[in-house]
């Protein structure tokens, strides 16, 4: 079977057992592999209202078809479980090494559940599958946690580990590895957490195989040629993810102050150029081809990073324009375990709270001193850190304050203001994960490209493709950064698989791809009520720059979502339609 | 042919041992590569190493049955009067030099003057001669 090991691992924490299962090949050609391939498992093994955070929830750990092979930006690994920040789907990526180790090691995908009664890690060594006591690693940072494993199991295993953030189950405890890269969002280190795996380490020592390695060499090193390694993707070499500091300034959806205005007067001072002259090194992932990793050095800090929406969410919209301490904050959350994304904007919610004289939590915009003892406070649950690992939502519940709680479904918002970028807006309520940029990122288009930010039109559709799209690359496994048309990516895969892949099958895939994560939510009770946004995106002027005057109306809102409820083939209240099912295979 | 390798252009990603692995044994295996990298953090400093066959010729002359032989571009290893004992990866100063699963030495013939490993590097970080 070209492309894919065959075989699938699943690991019983309770029982302390592991099995080797056959891949079905049916679900590879459907779903492909990665995000896809863990929607589907999930999909069919989990029961409706399975609890988050109980050991019946399971994590499906998934390689693509490309992911070991010479095919560039193909090494990352996909990660898929019941969300405890959402309650509905979540699949993150995380790049690195642990893809490509699991692949040489034989599996195309880890399936763990149950919980262990003790403090574990999962050790896998080719067909060596053990678990072993992580009673030593038990309170430490990611990066002690992985540094020890690898003085124990060599410095060519990868490490996923979970910080004390996800040992306490934090809402938006995230999986490390390589010390900087992370499976971020939606608290999937949290369920980790919950399952008393402190760590996975892989290694392998096994190739993967093509059906024809010299026709694949032949068309993916063309495609490096003449498609990556070209000014549309170069950017993430050059610069990286700090670059879009300036275009969200520039295009006024830059967030400061939790989202009460779109520009940052020190923008200047976390933009691009003054975090390159903190680089020291570049880095990628393997496979990569590009390098978007900048490894800086700041103050006493060092980090990978950080990257963008960490610049904006825990950077501008925290009120901090101090280089050197967002760059230490990026380090705290990344060693306690912690997404930035939800960190910065938990943070910034709870400033804006405090200023507003709704509730004292002793944080207010641009304080560095007590922003830096957020991090901390949130891993351990101490002080004011107890109430901010919830979440914006549930603190909401708590305190007030809806009207300014920057999250759908349950998720933090990423960095960038749907009032400068309508399809953006569309984007995060319709995104299986909640307020998500890795669903669709229509802002290329509209904020930073040559289409209109402030109408419906044209947006729904727009938003439709850039879901499939991407459903389809993370499940490929290929990474965001490569901007690649479907014909590109039809062309590696017949190579690889060795039979005729064609684009329109490959955008079915994400269609279908995209409907079954719906059809997961729906089955957890979500429906088109909470396709929304808060209320500051329709209601409250942006004050400044390109967006001054600036809302998203919800009567504007709410047409561009019918419209892509009706482009899709959905009902009026967001259900797929029985035709549209059987279209798609599902 | 002689390969020259600049850390400091290296991003880690591999793509040289995938391509080499890929063009002599058919498969995408780091393990049967002919060169290897190491990239990774070290007391917060990012420390990228290659190991290259650099054309010591040491396992040419420590070879017992002359299965080694050197060539314009690289070394050939003759299987048939090899007998896998060994002496070639031992006496490798690099260590660059490894054995397959049968024990026949991953010998670098620089891929007959059209190397992958250095066609595939996407930042420069490996090319042939030298760098001044």
């Amino acid at each position: 079977m070209p492309g894919y090991q065959g075989k699938v691992l699943r690991v019983d924490l309770a029982a302390g057992a592991s099995a080797v299962e056959k891949l079905n090949p049916d679900w590879a050609d459907l779903f492909l592999g990665g995000k896809g391939l863990g929607i589907k498992y999930l999909y069919e093994e989990l029961a409706p209202g399975t609890g988050a955070l109980a050991p019946e929830n399971k994590m499906v750990l998934t390689t693509g078809p490309f992911t070991g092979t010479v095919v560039p930006c193909s090494g990352k690994l996909s990660i898929v479980t019941k969300s405890p920040a959402t309650g509905a789907i979540l699949d993150c990526s995380i790049g690195g090494t642990a893809a490509v180790e699991l692949k040489r090691a034989g599996y195309d995908a880890v399936i763990i559940e149950g919980r262990a009664a003790e403090p574990v890690y999962l050790l896998i060594e080719d067909s060596g599958v053990e678990l072993r006591s992580a009673g030593e690693y038990r309170g430490l940072g990611c990066h002690a946690t992985e540094n020890k494993l690898k003085a124990v199991h060599g410095a060519e295993c990868s490490v996923l580990t979970i910080g004390p953030a996800g040992e306490n189950m934090v809402s938006f405890a995230c999986i490390s590895s390589e010390l900087y890269r992370q499976a971020g969002r939606g608290g999937v280190g949290a369920v980790m957490g919950s399952k008393n795996l402190k760590a996975v380490v892989v290694k392998g020592t096994g190739g993967v195989f093509a059906a024809d390695a010299a026709k694949l060499m032949d068309v993916a090193h063309d495609a490096l040629k003449n498609d990556l390694l070209t000014d549309t993707n170069l950017w993430a070499f050059t610069d990286g993810t700090p670059m879009i500091v300036e275009l969200s300034q520039t295009a006024g959806i830059l967030p400061a102050n939790n989202f009460q205005q779109g520009t940052f007067d020190e923008f200047a001072g976390i933009k691009s150029e003054a975090l390159i002259a903190l680089r020291t090194a570049k880095k990628g992932c393997t496979s990569c081809g590009l390098g978007c990793g900048n490894f800086v050095r700041a103050g006493r800090s060092a980090v990978e990073g950080p990257e963008y929406e960490t610049l904006a969410i825990a950077g501008s919209n925290c009120g901090i324009g101090s280089l050197d301490a967002i760059v230490e904050f990026n380090r705290l959350c990344d060693d306690l375990g912690l997404d930035t994304i939800s960190a910065g904007g938990v943070t910034a919610f709870v400033m804006e709270l405090t200023e507003k004289g709704v509730h004292d939590f002793g944080l207010r915009f641009g304080d560095v001193e007590k922003y830096l003892q957020v991090p901390g406070l949130i891993a351990a649950g101490e002080g004011i850190g107890k109430e901010l690992a919830l979440g914006v939502r549930a603190l909401s519940g708590i305190y007030g304050g809806q009207d300014c709680a920057m999250q759908v479904k349950g998720l933090e918002f990423p960095g960038y203001d749907p009032r400068g970028s309508w399809g953006m807006g569309l984007a995060y309520a319709t995104a299986p994960r909640g307020a998500c940029h890795m669903s669709a990122w229509p802002a290329a288009d509209e904020a930073y490209g040559e289409l209109d930010p402030f109408t419906t039109e044209g947006k729904a559709a727009l938003v439709r493709d850039l879901q499939h799209y991407n459903a389809a690359k993370f499940s490929l496994v290929l990474c965001d950064f490569w901007a690649l048309s479907f014909d590109v990516m039809a062309g590696m895969l017949t190579a690889l698989l060795g039979r005729e892949v064609t684009a329109g099958e490959l955008e079915l895939a994400g269609e279908r791809i995209f409907n079954l994560a719906r059809l997961f939510n729906i089955r957890e009770g979500f429906s088109g009520q909470d396709d929304t946004l808060p209320p500051r995106i329709y209601s409250h002027p942006l004050p400044s720059g390109a967006t001054a005057g600036k809302t998203m109306p919800e009567a504007d809102f709410k047409n561009m979502l019918g419209e892509y409820y009706s482009l899709r083939g959905w009902d009026e209240s967001g259900r797929p339609r029985p035709d549209k099912l059987i279209a798609l295979g599902l | 042919m002689k390969f020259s390798y600049q850390p400091e252009k290296c991003i880690g990603c591999r793509l040289c041992e995938l391509a080499c692995s890929g063009h002599k044994e058919g498969q995408f295996n780091p393990s049967l590569a002919r060169l290897q990298v190491i990239s990774g953090y070290r007391s917060d400093k990012l420390v990228n190493e290659a190991r290259l066959c650099d054309r010591c010729l040491k396992c040419v002359e420590t070879c017992p049955t002359g299965a080694i032989q050197s060539g314009e571009q690289g070394l050939a290893l003759d299987r048939d009067q090899c007998t896998n004992c060994g002496a070639c990866v031992d006496v490798c100063p690099t260590g660059v030099l490894r054995a397959d699963n049968e024990g026949f030495p991953l010998v670098c013939d620089g891929c007959q003057g059209s190397p992958r490993c250095v066609q595939w590097c996407p930042h420069g970080a490996l090319t042939t001669g030298e760098v001044h």
